[in-house]
């Protein structure tokens, strides 16, 4: 009785304290969704009034080279960084799951690239990259071996990307799949040990099917990382060479900002918010259905 | 045996992910030439290429426009993220539902969609070119309130009646009771919030063409792609040393924290 | 008083939001209600750079001394952004200036969309002042699609291909090239010759390879003028390239690639035509200034740029105009066309040749004596003004810098990099080009 009279003598306090972020969500989140919509209609460069052009962004879309361009540039992307960050996470996780002295420290030092500015990173592999002065093929140089045409190569340039952008997240794999391993329960390697199971067995049958859950989040951070890449090809090529870096966030950016099609721009932005999601539902149904190997 | 090999594998990771960020502050702090080789230990030491920057561009302004930037974004993350994520796990109130399965919602729509939206109601607003500009879209954050929701589900429900006995009003009690309790939670959102504000540089780029506002990471981009380094790589390193320089800082004192908060993030998102 | 203050935080904070929106609002406003005085009040926008501001501060001081009814104010255009962006910013705000002597044509067609401009032909001198100053053939270039005249062509800075007289001599050549088959067999002496342990100590020539529309208005876009004898990308609104002359471009440049004439990487530290590595520079009159500053032993000849084998007729070129405009928001019309005229007599073309080393868009250049003293002063402008007449600027055309992006992108497909054929890349470009035109019809 009492406790029932108090909620509801509590109720208002419930609404003034979520008000701000009523407000803020009306304005930064419904407004700009519901306003997406209206923009992709239209063709307007912000200065002169807006045009409605129908469906017309969504024709330029689907023939639009660029587009599909920067779509099979992040599909590349994935497909190398995504293996690349599960195994090396997975590896240094393993290793740093043994008891041992000093792990803390390792850890830490890992995980420092993801502390630090993305812009920052980039000029470091700027110079790491560089063709004729870079420490990379310095480095293969002095083992007599020929320079690798890390960036200004069109087949190249990408894969270098997934490398450094691998290099930059993958502090935060290994400390996920670290807590994935902390949470599997001793007893199952007990049990499997008595049935005289060897450690390869044990890591095939307990350990990765247990680290299941984990491999969803990195996959789908890493997904969504990779649609959001922008500043790492911004600085390091520009979208070159031949348009092989060129990121849907690039350019979703260049035509907004350089062409002024803020329509199209939007409409670009939608049809990646629509593929991100799929791809995102479709590795969840996956990677959950996939058998316990 | 087996130890040495994990520990010499460890060593290599250790080189693989510090020896670069090494060999950057020390390239900065090099003469022009020297700059290429690995060798970490230079002919000279010279502060040339600090100068080289300041003198181009105005990077003390911008390191207090990112300062004052994420500084703001971070309280008014935490503030409003503790507000409504208390609400949402201890007041029953109309719309309660509603408001968290907009919260969840929120989190779900990727960027791309209301970018450019965003960025036209900066325009109208005529809050391009301002601090504004730079904090309004990220001063509340759907995954901040869900943090703190989480951690205020679990603050024990007497602890709150007591205060309501107490004579305490509910804003009261966020203040007097949950606040106090929630160092750990403040610190993870607070040490996100800041990290992430710390290091944008996209929605920056889009609102802000005025020098004197810009934010770090942003000038500096603009300084190594614009041509300013006349393609020297020292002035180069020493931009991007200052630029990373005070987040190595801060991750040195608050190293745990920045991994653990890291961590739930991940595990949550 | 915590609690209450945590509980307005919300509303103070938007409350300052809605001030500050509010508060940028009034400044704007007072901006365009300054006009109330009661004489006469100009306000004139030059480019922002030193020379240019030196310039129009003359000119303004001299006008208003002898117009002492007609005031105009001299501010130059904001620098933080480029100039197409707050001309367009302010006439959607409609806070332009009065007059602007900074119009790119390239922009034009989107300040005329907005309606921000006045048709010129509009007044009943308008002939009369220009058919003096110009051939008719050259002001009909500058006719918008409309059929009128929203700019002025004022002045020009015509592309055309310095070289550097010592590296020519060194390897025995005594006269610059003239036709692409001169360039690439004199490339063959310089840059070939010179490569020592696998790496050019000097190359024909360079261009920044980063795929950047604005860089082929230096390269693609003034050779296809060359090779087509004059002709622009459009006819009537629509895209009309002289296709056999884009393929000969291409092909061109992707000879200089191929055969490491040029290098296909970014040069560090300085531009190497002031380093004596680079054989040939293609640049307009600006260059004349920064040789001076940057390499002033340099000896070095300026020509018209290499054109196909075969090739009849004179040697056209792009040259990046800037114009003269009045907007219309102006409540003086006849006297801001008053002071457009003041700012193209000879005196004043003469003092934007001093000035500012950059060439007035008239025919009688080099025949009126009042020009003849500076041209003996400094001779190598004369091969600017020779060319001047055979300069061709942009098109009238909107999105002409996703065009441009357009050709950047199969300049470095085919040029650079050799992955497709000249006939293929021009095909390309074209497709481009229509696509861009009919999107945004």
């Amino acid at each position: 009785m009492n406790l029932v009279r108090s909620r509801r003598r509590h109720d208002r306090t419930g609404v003034w304290l979520s008000l701000p972020y009523v407000i803020f969500f009306l304005a930064f989140v419904a407004y700009p969704l519901v306003f997406s919509f209206v923009l992709i209609f239209h063709r307007w460069n912000i200065i002169t009034p807006m045009e409605w052009v129908g469906l017309k962004n969504f024709e330029r879309l689907i023939a639009d080279p660029l587009f599909y361009r920067s779509l099979g540039n992040t599909l590349t992307f994935l497909v190398i960084h995504i293996p690349l960050q599960i195994a090396v996470a997975l590896g240094f996780a393993l290793l740093l799951n043994v008891p041992l002295r000093g792990r803390g420290f390792f850890r830490a030092l890992y995980f420092l690239p993801v502390v630090v500015s993305g812009v920052a990173v980039t000029i470091l592999w700027q110079q790491l990259y560089s063709y004729d002065y870079g420490v990379l093929n310095g480095i293969l140089a002095s083992v007599h071996l020929p320079p690798v045409p890390w960036l200004v190569n069109a087949r190249m340039a990408m894969p270098s990307i997934a490398i450094m952008a691998t290099w930059k997240n993958v502090g935060i794999y290994i400390v996920l799949f670290l807590v994935g391993l902390q949470n599997i329960p001793r007893e199952l390697y007990e049990a499997a040990s008595l049935d005289g199971a060897t450690a390869f067995r044990q890591f095939r049958h307990i350990t990765f099917p247990m680290l299941n859950p984990t491999v969803i989040v990195i996959v789908v951070l890493s997904t969504i990382g990779g649609f959001s890449l922008f500043i790492e090809p911004y600085v390091l090529t520009g979208g070159g060479p031949m348009q092989s870096t060129l990121s849907g966030m690039l350019y979703i950016y260049n035509q907004a900002f350089y062409f002024g099609h803020m329509g199209y721009a939007a409409a670009l932005g939608f049809v990646y918010a629509l593929v991100i999601l799929g791809v995102v539902l479709i590795q969840k149904k996956v990677i959950e259905r996939e058998p316990a190997t | 045996m087996r130890k040495t090999i994990v520990y010499g594998v460890l060593a290599g990771g250790a080189i693989l992910f510090g020896y670069p960020f090494v060999w950057m502050m020390v390239g900065s702090l090099k003469p022009e030439l020297d700059i290429s080789s690995l060798s970490l230990l230079p002919s000279s030491w010279s502060l040339h290429s600090y100068t080289a920057v300041l003198g181009k561009i105005p990077l003390a302004r911008a390191f207090l426009n990112s300062v004052l930037v994420s500084l703001a974004t971070t309280a008014s993350v935490v503030l409003f993220g503790s507000m409504v994520g208390y609400a949402l796990a201890k007041l029953n109130f109309i719309g309660r539902k509603l408001l968290y399965v907009l919260i969840l919602f929120t989190m779900m729509i990727p960027f791309q969609i209301t970018l450019i939206p965003q960025y036209i109601l900066m325009v109208k607003l005529g809050w391009t070119d301002s601090y504004l500009g730079l904090v309004a879209p990220s001063m509340m954050s759907a995954f901040g309130i869900i943090l703190f929701r989480q951690f205020f589900m679990a603050v024990p429900q007497a602890l709150i009646e007591a205060a309501r006995i107490d004579g305490c009003s509910e804003v009261g009690i966020l203040v007097r009771v949950i606040w106090p309790l929630s160092r750990p939670v403040v610190l993870t959102v607070g040490l996100l919030t800041f990290m992430t504000s710390w290091n944008e540089v996209l929605w920056p780029m889009m609102v802000v063409r005025e020098r004197s506002l810009m934010t770090m990471p942003q000038i500096v981009a603009l300084f190594t792609i614009g041509g300013e380094a006349e393609s020297q790589l020292g002035p180069l390193l020493a931009a991007a040393t200052m630029l990373s320089l005070p987040v190595i800082v801060a991750y040195a004192l608050f190293q745990r924290q920045f991994i653990e908060s890291m961590a739930s993030s991940g595990v949550k998102g | 008083m915590v609690l209450r203050l945590y509980r307005t935080g919300p509303a103070v904070l938007f409350g300052c939001a809605v001030l500050a929106s509010l508060l940028s609002g009034c400044t704007r406003q007072s901006v365009t209600g300054d006009g109330g005085s009661t004489g006469v009040e100009l306000m004139y926008w030059p480019s922002p750079n030193a020379q240019e501001v030196e310039l129009a501060d003359t000119m303004v001081m001299r006008w208003n001394r002898l117009h002492p009814g007609i005031h105009v104010r001299m501010q130059p255009i904001p620098v933080s952004q480029s100039s197409e962006e707050v001309l367009l910013a302010a006439i959607a705000g409609k806070t332009t200036p009065d007059i602007c002597s900074n119009i790119w044509p390239g922009a034009l067609r989107d300040y005329t969309d907005a309606g921000g401009l006045i048709a010129l032909d509009g007044f009943a001198d308008f002939d009369s002042a220009l058919g003096s100053r110009m051939p008719r053939d050259l002001l009909e270039a500058f006719r918008s699609p409309d059929g009128h005249f929203y700019q002025l062509p004022w002045k020009t800075n015509p592309v055309m291909m310095y070289y550097n007289i010592d590296l020519f001599e060194k390897a025995g050549i005594d006269s610059p090239p003239r036709t692409y088959g001169e360039y690439l067999a004199d490339a063959r002496k310089i840059a070939l010759e010179s490569i020592r342990g696998g790496q050019n100590s000097v190359w024909m020539g360079e261009r920044d390879i980063r795929p950047i529309w604005v860089q082929r208005l230096f390269d693609f876009y003034p050779f296809y003028i060359a090779a087509s004898n004059g002709r622009t990308l459009f006819r009537d609104g629509k895209p009309d390239f002289d296709t056999t002359a884009a393929a000969a471009v291409f092909q061109f440049f992707q000879d200089c690639y191929r055969n490491r004439f040029f290098p296909r990487t970014f040069f560090q530290g300085g531009d190497p035509f002031f380093l004596g590595k680079k054989a040939t520079h293609f640049a307009g009159p600006w260059n004349v200034a920064a040789t001076a500053k940057f390499a002033p032993s340099m000896r070095y000849g300026v020509v018209p740029l290499p054109v196909p084998d075969g090739h009849q007729g004179p040697v056209y070129t792009s040259g990046d105009y800037k114009n003269i405009s009045v907007f219309s928001n102006t409540r003086h019309p006849r006297e801001a066309w008053e002071f457009a005229k003041f700012l193209i007599t000879a005196e004043h073309d003469l003092l934007l040749l001093e000035l500012a080393d950059q060439i007035p868009v008239r025919g009688d250049l080099l025949k009126n004596p009042v020009f003849a003293s500076y041209f003996r002063k400094k001779p190598v402008m004369v091969k600017f003004a020779e060319q001047a007449p055979y300069t061709r600027g942009m098109d009238p055309v909107p999105d002409l810098k996703e065009i441009f992006d357009g050709f950047a992108q199969v300049y470095e497909r085919c040029a650079v990099f050799g992955e497709e054929s000249a006939g293929q890349a021009v095909q390309d470009a074209l497709r481009r080009t229509e696509l861009i035109v009919e999107w945004n019809r």
